[in-house]
């Protein structure tokens, strides 16, 4: 190491010419009036632009938003999968409302209906058609339970009424 | 005049802001003293303000952001809590200012150099240079003056921030490493690479 900072030697005293440079004359008469004027006159908030501010405060922000301005590709890439997301959102909520929906349609069992009648029709081989809209399914509960339709539930109707969001007079 | 060499002036009166400890003086900005904080400014302006310059080789743009930096410091004063030196605390405000700043800027620069004082003719060690020792014997001082500024311009940020604290401002390795936030051992080897770059660059000037 020593020999090392002996070949350093002659770059040090180059760099000793770095402390001759100095600025102008009277520069630092003023230099601490003009930084309080600026204080008093609230001017720091102007000098700091958005840019440095968010570098200072977030950095990581800034340099992601610098990737932006150096490679245009990766905004439009950005760009779509921003969309992709949220056109895939929207299906999936979609998709959740309808299942949504569906669970609140399912009506209890009607009362004059004898379990041995509905037991009798849970067969494995049974589709929706046969049924009536009843699912077949491993879930012992659910399996049972008739789905709506889309022209309503054969024989259930009396049950149902329909919902109306209209204002009551 | 040595830019290293920044003391408060004479004590006059031991209330006067001059004759405060930096302590006291830091107390009173807190509170929104601006004399008091002037004072400081006073005390630290020369160093703030060469380190700044020795990173941009540019007066107008030192001058810009050693202002911003002393400004953002005095609003962000109510959260220094002395953990470090004031000194410390402002030195780390400005140098993170100037490297934000050449970032920003990258390749968009143009050196604004300052005169070299009259005792540069006058030291034996630059004066050996640019007569017996540097193969380019006619070289005259404003031209190394040049050559000097652009090898540090080729250095990385980091690693001239750490060339100008040590060998141009004259800190210590702990002082730099508190001011730039790493450990001593990366002050250390930043500084030795940088060195070798710059020797690489100014191998026609400096003796190896």
């Amino acid at each position: 190491m020593n020999e090392q900072e002996q070949n350093f030697e002659s770059l040090k005293k180059l760099l000793q010419l770095k402390q001759h440079e100095v600025p102008p004359p009277g520069y630092f008469n003023n230099f601490s009036g003009e930084v309080i004027a600026r204080i008093r006159a609230g001017d720091a908030s102007r000098s700091e632009g958005l840019a440095e501010r968010l570098q200072s405060d977030a950095p990581w922000l800034a340099n992601f938003l610098r990737i932006f301005e150096t490679k245009p590709g990766v905004v439009g890439a950005f760009a779509t999968s921003l969309c992709l997301l949220l056109v895939l959102t929207v299906v999936f909520a979609e998709r959740s409302e309808q299942a949504t929906k569906d669970m609140l349609a399912i009506s209890p069992e009607p009362a004059g209906m004898p379990v041995s009648s509905l037991a009798s029709v849970a067969t494995p081989m049974m589709t929706t058609t046969d049924t009536g809209g009843i699912v077949a399914s491993t879930n012992p509960v659910t399996s049972l339970q008739p789905t709506p339709t889309m022209f309503g539930q054969p024989g259930y109707a009396s049950l149902f009424q329909s919902a109306s969001f209209a204002p009551a007079h | 005049m040595n830019m290293l060499m920044s003391e408060a002036a004479p004590i006059a009166d031991a209330n006067s802001p001059t004759a405060m400890l930096e302590g006291d003086l830091v107390k009173r900005a807190q509170r929104g003293d601006l004399k008091a904080y002037d004072e400081l400014v006073k005390r630290y302006q020369e160093r703030i303000y060469a380190t700044i310059y020795h990173m941009t080789s540019n007066h107008e743009d030192a001058n810009d952001i050693a202002q911003d930096a002393f400004i953002k410091a005095y609003q962000a004063l109510k959260s220094f809590k002395g953990g470090s030196s004031f000194y410390t605390w402002l030195y780390r405000i400005a140098v993170n200012k100037t490297i934000n700043f050449l970032k920003q800027r990258k390749n968009k620069h143009h050196f604004s150099l300052n005169d070299l004082d009259f005792n540069t003719e006058h030291n034996p060690d630059l004066v050996a240079l640019i007569s017996e020792k540097t193969p380019l014997r006619d070289v005259g001082l404003t031209e190394l003056q040049k050559k000097l500024n652009e090898a540090l311009f080729k250095l990385s940020e980091p690693h001239r921030m750490v060339v100008v604290l040590h060998d141009v401002q004259g800190q210590s390795h702990e002082e730099i490493a508190e001011v730039m936030d790493c450990n001593i051992g990366t002050v250390r080897s930043r500084l030795f690479y940088a060195r070798q770059q710059l020797q690489g660059f100014l191998a026609e000037y400096v003796k190896s």
